[in-house]
């Protein structure tokens, strides 16, 4: 039998289990690995379908949202099936009273928020990367600069919809917030790069959106100022909503805190917080250039994709760790560019694409020792192809015995996503 | 459900006989008699070796003080009772109960309300209460690394100095543990703004049902790989043992507001939690007690709340000073405009604890009304409570059977309490009734049928209602990946166990396209 | 960690599923042919025991579950094994362990939102305990020693002085050789140093007359440690009294209240105590009957209970009990009249357990302590923890009663207070020692001591090191 007569039979299946399914292009290949066929699905129902005919003919897939996030992680072993969530785009329920809402997977993160924003509320999810999809955003647990306030997909998402690899569908969690029957799968999925099963719709709490918003900045320069400045902003009385260190690559810092709350309020706490930060502080009703955007996004977009680190501590370990990445990079004779909640200890760092994967690698090594030395992680999150096979984009995982049983439980057959995930998982 | 809770009640001398109810699977065993005997006194003899001399229980009569948790109606004695002080104390009898296939319990304080720490009669009961250090208060990374058998208010007893406090507050916070808040994924009146165990634990050490330990999550957020610590939060001691937690600590607010505030009707005090809620404030708490709640309270704690109210709400709000007394002004607005007929601001620290102690005790404290009760705990959303409420009314004058009401108010956290009198022939029954038709009442309403009790021995019957069989295999994957023996645990929280053997879909074999050389065609 | 040797059986339960029936069935553990636990003639009350809604709300106030946190060593722990006594358990050695090893601190009855009386359950079981176990040699001789000597105030005179403890020629035979002196040694030395400057023994006259008008005519309970160890107390309160405007009459014929034998199930004994303190204030034809010893007071509450069986007492002390009022409750109630002088200080004040949680009296000694200008009140940490002393209970478990100490001690330091004000003679001689142990100096002092220095414009110094 060929090869083709197996991808009819395929594309067959897909066909009678859901309406739209094509033969993949080029700009369907995953991280550079090429796929062989797009299914569309536009119900949870049609999901499962797809999922148990690409069962049935053995397929690899990997879902995909809007696809703006598809090169983060490594890039998986084979993409037979590109699962697209896109049609998937409803934001199904806002229940303003209950404050939730209930969306499809594939809606836009910003329609959802046009939506609940007509009840002057708001998902209180960052967009770190515009366009993208509920359910992408949940499977990289991508994350802003509100989430010193309120958390991130973690905090918020109270219900799930997800089909399993072998086309079962389940739901966990519910529609109130508060719920301890039975396990919290929707933690499980958040993050999992699409490696566990494919989330079809997803109920969130919502929180009101704040009357007043205030900014407050004031430039630092170095690593040792950065981390006082979040120590002295996160032991005052200032409530922040969040709490973001951006520091480029020329050296130059901004220290920036987002007051949020109402009018007399976020006045009150924004005089507050110029005081507190001394001389150069500077109160703004808009926010400082870049907030809440990776630093990555900030290169030229031609060339080689430059490598998007994610950088994790304990609060008192933010000045070693910036530190550390700056000597390295310094030492390694490229330039880096940092921004991230220092509110939270989560730093994304950028190295241009041009650097050589040795030089990255050396980075990577010792600026992750110090992140780990302080409690936390250093993940490669994208980077170019030669870079991403030169160094180890997720580094040491503790649990991963018990993630890789997970994995086996989930999907025994590894079709999902195979090879993104931590441990080649 | 199953049986009732609160009191057990008989007239004469010898107590508690005939209305006791066991799970039979807690009792069943599938190896003989013999077998499970030695099994046991195998494991004995490690927990001997591993433990100090006084970590041991084996007297019959004190096994039987473990007999059951905070939800006293279902009680077996375990064989076996180990007080360990380490981690690696908890370790070796975990392997050695997995090495003998014996299963064992874990439970901290012994409080929770739904018989989530009952012990199996064939198996151990690895109790924490000797494992409560708190190793450290990290004030600049805002996080506390304590042991599992730590009491959850002393958590913020040692952060306070540092200007720092522990957020989520079951009623029961000074005396249940982090160990098995981590569990139960415990909640309390704050979460409402602050979240629950699961939004404030960041790191644990997981003794796994292997008896290995394994550390999930950090003093960081965000651990690569999958979140397993979200997973474990909430799963009832079904897939390991906690034996570290690093949990999160918050700033101390500038300024907290209590208010009490009396309405005439249940549906009056509803209404204003409405529209507060719709006037975007969050408080850190609201919560409501009908009259027979607070007649409970007054009669335990004499907490003085307002006379002839038919409802009370407990607001509480916190945060930075300016934002607090905004939200003050508002919220004390919608109250009167939605009924209220007295409203008292505490002035001090004292009246604060006497609001919240009035409110924190009504559960206990319902004994001092009635002989008997049913505590339950549901969710619905919270724009259903005033039609919740009333049918849970109708429920009560259709059966006879009295219903007091507690609840998180500001999300939907129903805690129902149905009294009755155990000596009363068929009192018991209708009350259970009555108790199950108002978590049928959450269902229909698209809400849970618990909020922060947790499943246990009491609802896992109830689960199938909330959850599809699909769902609850789905669930179950998880604890086959980790506990594929079914000794962490068992019988809580699934109605039915998962025989882990049977994966998924097709059994794994290699690709037909590897086999056929062509795996890389597509 | 300090505790108790555990009785322990070799193997476990050796059948599972009988282990799992046992405890659904009245069948008694153990051997069918044991005793039960408790006879019928006041059992442990089941309509109390099932009061007990097994919440914990008592556990974290418990000392013996601070100390070893196990569910039998707590008061729903203890609950249960009456219930298990109830059901025909035997009193075995483990039982009657988890029983003797409750403090009777009460703090769990504080602690109840249930409302559970649990006071009333383990005075009932200790009873029970005293009827029909059976203890070891020198249990029974440390316990015989303790009951020879506390409630008499003679032989109690022998021990005082820091060097007399060794030269108790003069006390009973079974006192000297039961090792008692030697654990009470070290605490009485390190009360002397700690404790007000003693002085001179005042013969009390049976009648101190009121200053100024008579508000009201009141009988004055000596005790028999208040009395023999912290005399000053007793002039104190009669000074007091006298100054606003009691006429306190002080029977010469008082003998022990019988405290210490109620809380340990001494039933006869504690009858005999309680017959004959009425009969000595009802001849004295008073109202009141105050009482400046938490212990005694809290015992002497209890009377009606005591004497409930007794035909010719019941009615009289019911009577009584309704007359008895601890010193600092009979003040508030009564109201200043006398002028306080300042005194500058600091003090923390230590709820003894069985004022506190046994009497229920809280606020009122603290409302008469701030009306002395000057005075600042600190509070506690862990304030509702027994400090350990809890009657003749340090002197049977040293250890565990010296973690307790320790612990109390701590959180007495860290109040910065300089004074610790108290109502009880064994908290005094308990956290003395542990003060002095851990190099904390400071005073310790009686209330009525404080407010009589303050009425009579006394110095400082008089209530011990500042």
């Amino acid at each position: 039998m060929t090869t083709l007569t197996r991808l009819d039979a395929a594309r067959e299946a897909l066909r009678s289990a859901c309406g739209d399914v094509a033969d993949a292009t080029p700009a369907d290949a995953v991280d550079g690995v090429p796929a062989a066929l797009v299914a569309r699905p536009a119900s949870t129902a049609e999901t499962a379908e797809v999922l148990r005919a690409a069962a049935a003919h053995q397929l690899t897939v990997v879902p995909r949202g809007r696809g703006t996030k598809l090169t983060w992680g490594r890039p998986p072993e084979s993409a037979d099936l590109v699962l697209d969530t896109s049609r998937m785009s409803q934001v199904l329920d806002h229940a303003a009273g209950d404050l939730i809402v209930d969306t499809q997977a594939g809606a836009l993160l910003s329609d959802v928020q046009t939506t609940v924003g007509s009840a002057g509320q708001r998902l209180a999810l960052d967009e770190p990367v515009p366009g993208s999809s509920v359910g992408g955003m949940l499977a990289t647990n991508a994350s802003g600069p509100g989430r010193v306030a309120v958390g991130t997909a973690r905090d918020l998402l109270i219900g799930v919809t997800v089909v399993r690899a072998d086309g079962v569908v389940a739901k966990a969690g519910g529609r109130v917030v508060k719920n301890v029957a039975g396990y919290d799968l929707g933690k499980l999925v958040i993050g999992s790069f699409g490696t566990l099963v494919v989330v079809t719709e997803a109920v969130f709490r919502l929180h009101p959106e704040p009357t007043a918003r205030g900014f407050v900045t004031v430039p630092f320069g170095t690593a040792e100022e950065a981390s006082r400045l979040v120590q002295t902003v996160m032991n005052a009385q200032l409530v922040p909503a969040a709490v973001e260190v951006d520091w480029r690559a020329d050296g130059a810092g901004t220290f920036g805190v987002l007051l949020e709350g109402t009018p007399a309020g976020v006045e009150g706490r924004t005089a507050a917080a110029v005081r507190l930060l001394g001389t150069g502080a500077e109160a703004a009703g808009q926010p400082p250039h870049g907030w809440g955007v990776p630093p990555w996004d900030d290169d030229a977009p031609d060339g080689p994709r430059p490598t998007a680190l994610k950088l994790t501590c304990a609060l008192s370990g933010l000045g070693p760790v910036l530190g550390s990445l700056r000597r390295a990079a310094t030492g390694a004779g490229v330039p880096v560019a940092l921004r991230g909640s220092g509110g939270a200890g989560v730093q994304y760092a950028t190295l241009p694409g041009s650097a050589p994967v040795d030089a990255v690698a050396t980075v990577v090594t010792q600026a992750r020792a110090v992140c780990t030395e302080h409690g936390g992680s250093l993940v490669v999150l994208d980077g170019s192809p030669e870079t991403k096979a030169g160094v180890d984009t997720w580094g040491p995982v503790p649990a991963i015995d018990l993630m890789r049983r997970v994995k086996e439980q989930f999907d025994p057959e590894r079709r999902l996503a195979p090879g993104r995930f931590v441990g080649g998982i | 459900m199953s049986g009732t809770h609160g009191t057990e009640k008989t007239a004469g001398p010898v107590l508690g006989t005939s209305t006791d109810t066991v799970p039979p699977e807690a009792t069943s065993a599938t190896g003989t008699p013999g077998d499970k005997a030695d099994a046991i006194a195998a494991v004995t003899r490690v927990a001997r070796a591993a433990l100090p001399a006084n970590g041991l229980i084996t007297d019959p009569t004190e096994l039987r003080t473990y007999e059951c948790d905070g939800l006293a109606h279902y009680r077996v004695t375990p064989a076996l009772v180990v007080l360990p002080e380490t981690t690696e104390q908890v370790a070796a009898v975990v392997r050695a109960c997995a090495e003998h296939g014996v299963p064992f319990v874990a439970r901290g304080s012994g409080t929770g309300l739904s018989g989530g720490a009952l012990p199996r009669a064939d198996g151990i009961l690895v109790v924490t209460s000797r494992m409560r250090a708190i190793r450290e208060v990290r004030a600049a990374d805002q996080r506390a690394v304590v042991e599992p058998g730590v009491i959850n208010l002393d958590v913020t007893r040692a952060a306070t100095p540092e200007g720092y406090y522990y957020a989520p507050d079951p009623s029961s916070q000074q005396i249940c543990s982090v160990g098995g808040n981590l569990a139960e994924n415990s909640g309390g009146a704050h979460c409402l703004k602050y979240g629950f165990t699961s939004n404030h634990v960041l790191g644990t050490d997981l003794v796994t049902p292997q008896g290995d330990v394994v550390q999930l999550g950090g003093l960081a957020p965000d651990a690569p790989g999958y979140d397993l610590l979200g997973t474990v939060v909430g799963s009832e001691g079904t897939l390991g043992i906690a034996t570290t937690a690093i949990v999160r600590l918050v700033r101390l607010p500038e300024e907290v507001r209590t208010l009490l505030v009396g309405f005439r009707s249940t549906d009056d005090a509803g209404a204003a939690t409405s529209a507060i809620i719709s006037a975007g404030i969050v408080p850190a708490a609201i919560e409501m007690m009908d009259a027979l709640a607070i007649e409970a309270a007054e009669a335990a704690v004499h907490c003085n709340y307002p006379d002839g109210a038919g409802a009370v709400l407990v607001i509480e709000l916190d945060g930075a000073a300016v934002e607090v007394e905004h939200e003050y002004e508002q919220v004390e607005r919608l109250c009167r405009e939605h009924g209220s007929f007295e409203q008292r601001l505490a002035i001090d620290a004292a009246e604060r604890a006497l609001i919240w102690k009035g409110r924190k005790s009504a559960f206990a404290a319902v004994g001092r009304i009635s002989p008997d009760y049913i505590v339950q705990d549901g969710v619905i959303p919270r724009t259903a409570l005033p039609e919740v409420l009333r049918a849970i009314a109708d429920l009560s004058s259709s059966s006879g059977v009295r219903v007091a009401n507690v609840f998180h108010a500001g999300d939907g956290n129903l805690h129902p309490l149905v009294l009755f009198d155990g000596e009363k022939e068929g009192a018991g029954e209708a009350a259970e009734e009555v108790s199950g038709a108002i978590l049928d009442l959450c269902i229909s309403h698209g809400g849970s049928i618990t909020g922060e009790h947790g499943v246990g021995t009491d609802k896992a019957a109830y689960m199938p209602r909330m959850f599809t069989d699909e769902d609850l295999d789905t669930m179950q994957l998880v604890r086959c990946a980790f506990d594929p023996d079914n000794i962490s645990n068992p019988g809580k929280v699934f109605p039915t166990p998962r025989l882990c053997g049977e994966v998924p879909g097709k059994r794994k074999k290699p690709h037909p396209l590897v086999e056929a050389g062509l795996a890389d065609a597509f | 960690m300090a505790q108790p040797t555990r009785v322990q059986s070799d193997e476990p339960q050796s059948d599972p599923r009988k282990a799992g029936a046992q405890a659904h069935g009245p069948v008694p553990i153990g051997s069918p042919t044991a005793r039960p636990a408790f006879d019928d003639e006041h059992p442990p009350s089941a309509e109390l025991i099932s009061d007990c809604v097994h919440c914990g709300f008592c556990l974290p106030t418990c000392p013996t579950y601070t100390l070893w946190g196990e569910e039998m060593d707590s008061p729903r722990g203890r609950i249960d094994l009456m219930k298990a006594g109830l059901q025909g358990a035997p009193m075995t050695d483990s039982m009657v362990q988890h029983f003797d090893a409750c403090l009777g601190c009460m703090a769990c009855v504080t602690a109840c939102p249930s409302g559970v009386q649990y006071d009333k359950l383990i005075e009932a079981t200790r009873v029970q305990v005293e009827r029909h176990h059976t203890r070891s040699p020198g249990d029974r001789a440390m316990r015989a020693a303790i009951f020879a000597l506390f409630p008499y105030k003679r032989r109690l005179r022998a021990l005082r002085g820091p060097l007399r403890a060794y030269q108790a020629s003069g006390l009973p035979k079974v006192v000297r050789r039961s090792g008692l002196l030697d654990r009470l040694a070290p605490k009485l030395a390190a009360m002397e140093g700690l404790a007000p400057v003693l002085e001179k023994r005042e013969k009390l006259p049976e009648r101190v007359p009121a200053v100024g008008q008579r508000r009201a005519v009141v009988g004055m309970l000596t005790g028999c440690v208040q009395g023999e160890f912290f005399p000053g107390v007793n002039a104190a309160t009669a000074r007091v009294l006298a100054a606003e405007g009691c006429d306190v009459v002080i029977p010469r014929r008082q003998g022990c209240c019988g405290a210490l034998s109620v809380h340990n199930g001494r039933q006869e004994e504690a009858e005999r105590f309680a017959r004959s303190t009425i009969d000595s204030f009802e001849a004295a034809g008073v109202d009141t009957v105050v009482v400046n010893a938490a212990g005694c007071g809290s015992s002497m509450k209890e009377y009606a209970e005591v004497l409930a069986d007794d035909p010719a007492y019941a009615e009289r002390a019911r009577a009584f009990v309704a007359k008895v009022r601890d010193v600092s409750e009979y003040l508030a109630e009564l109201g200043s009249v006398a002028p306080r002088h300042p005194l500058e200080v600091t003090i923390a004040y230590h709820d003894a357990c069985h004022l506190g949680h046994a009497q229920g009296i809280r606020q009122q000694p603290r409302a008469l302590l701030r009306e002395i200008p000057g005075l600042q009140l600190k509070e506690i940490p862990e304030a509702e923890i027994c400090c350990g002393s809890a009657g003749i209970w340090n002197v049977l478990n040293p250890e565990p009663a010296r973690e307790l100490g320790d612990r109390k001690a701590r959180n007495i330091a860290s109040t910065g207070a300089t004074l610790l004000v108290t109502a009880n003679p064994g908290c005094l001689m308990q956290v003395s020692s542990s003060l002095e142990r851990q190099g904390t100096r400071m005073g310790l002092a009686h209330t009525i001591e404080v407010l009589d220095a303050s009425i009579r414009g006394l110095p400082l110094s008089t209530l011990g090191p500042q």
